[in-house]
């Protein structure tokens, strides 16, 4: 495929995933396509990184989430909302799910090994896929935290008026 | 000035308890501790007051003092079990700013703080579409094909769909999650048991997803970066307890199908 489309596609399915999510939250309705328009711009910005640059996930999603939470403060004080409200459902479709899938598979998986070597190769599994999940939800949180940290004035007066 | 208007219309007792209420609902719908902090602060100074906030787990404790005269009063409120809602937090805080800039005194505010917590939330319809569309679309985000997509699609409608009949009844939230995650990794399970899509694992992976209580982890980590300790370890053991029963019913679901998955 090509790569232009591969992009779009992942921005493409970002931005309906966090339309889903939003929903979830029950948001403003207006702040829906904001939501959706950062969750894409996010997304993609990860994929790129992963593809183009060879980063590792943790990274890119670390970058990843940066901007969500830069868009979210841009757009907060148009949309008379908390930054929160478009920028934590656009973060969701960055959620590392199969990690966590694959985590509790292995997890199951050394409970019922029947060997020191079967056990030691699910255990392996277990924590390496556990800690990559845990370093990209902590990354992904830490990467939207910063800007709503960096500019709280902005991010605390934006329902103002 | 303000500050005597606001007295002589409402007692410090009763103004006590609306900011302990307010602080509940914002912490009920998903409002980080900063937020509420600032929120609250923001009123109070309309009246020359501070305000001192205690998160407990399942309480919150309000102290007010008058900085006039130093006389303090404390109100303790159940925090307000209620789904996540970003529009209350959003209408909450603009709450907050119409107090601040005197646009409406607290006892007009408290008014307009019961018809907030009061209104409808969107149509459950409407979000169920959006979620089972959400779902399927980690799925592909996930490299998914389109059989997946749809195997999730279906598991993601049924799971919804019980937890929207379950929480309606007031069954137990724990139970709720394990019961929706064991029904959707059945449903899940189709792609293994019938040969029906090539990234049938990621399909089964997916079908849980949509329970994941992201909002309350992200909440405990900028609960966390504020200094608020108690509360981010309290919403974090929440969503922990969430998680598991998810992956209990993950397993389940695939037990019971005897899947090889593992």
């Amino acid at each position: 495929m090509h790569i232009f489309q591969e992009i779009i596609q992942d921005a493409f399915f970002a931005a309906i995933a966090a339309i889903g999510f939003a929903a979830i939250s029950n948001p403003p309705r207006a702040t829906i396509k904001y939501s959706a328009i950062i969750a894409a711009v996010g997304h993609a910005t990860r994929f790129c990184l992963m593809r183009f640059a060879a980063l590792n996930i943790v990274v890119s999603s670390l970058a990843g989430a940066f901007f969500i939470g830069i868009l979210a403060i841009i757009i907060s004080p148009k949309a008379k909302c908390p930054p929160e409200t478009f920028a934590f459902p656009a973060l969701l479709p960055m959620i590392p799910g199969i990690y966590a899938y694959r985590t509790i598979q292995a997890f199951v998986m050394s409970m019922a090994a029947s060997g020191e070597a079967d056990f030691n190769h699910y255990f392996y599994l277990c924590e390496s896929n556990g800690i990559t999940c845990a370093f990209v939800i902590l990354a992904m949180v830490l990467g939207q935290m910063i800007p709503i940290l960096m500019f709280k004035n902005r991010a605390f007066s934006s329902t103002r008026g | 000035m303000t500050t005597a208007t606001i007295t002589s219309n409402i007692t410090t007792a009763s103004i006590c308890r609306f900011f302990a209420e307010y602080a509940s609902y914002m912490l009920g719908c998903g409002a980080t501790c900063i937020r509420i902090d600032r929120n609250m602060e923001r009123m109070a100074r309309t009246i020359d007051a501070t305000i001192d906030m205690t998160i407990l787990p399942s309480h919150i404790l309000i102290t007010m003092t008058d900085n006039h005269t130093g006389e303090t009063s404390h109100h303790s409120s159940s925090i307000a079990r209620i789904p996540v809602n970003y529009d209350m937090n959003t209408r909450l805080s603009k709450l907050s700013w119409l107090v601040a800039e005197h646009r409406l005194d607290l006892s007009e505010a408290a008014g307009v703080f019961r018809h907030i917590i009061h209104s409808k939330p969107m149509n459950p319809w409407a979000v169920m579409g959006l979620v089972v569309l959400a779902n399927a679309s980690f799925c592909r985000l996930f490299g998914g094909d389109f059989n997946a997509m749809g195997i999730v699609s279906f598991a993601t409608l049924i799971g919804y769909s019980l937890k929207n009949i379950l929480l309606g009844r007031h069954t137990d939230i724990k139970l709720t999650f394990l019961a929706c995650s064991f029904i959707s990794a059945t449903i899940g399970c189709a792609g293994h048991l019938f040969g029906l899509s090539s990234t049938a694992d990621i399909a089964l992976g997916t079908s849980v997803l949509y329970l994941i209580p992201g909002i309350p982890y992200i909440n405990s980590v900028s609960d966390l970066l504020d200094g608020h300790y108690l509360c981010s370890f309290s919403r974090f053991a929440h969503a922990t307890v969430l998680t598991a029963c998810i992956a209990l019913g993950l397993t389940g679901g695939i037990l019971l199908m005897r899947l090889n998955v593992f």
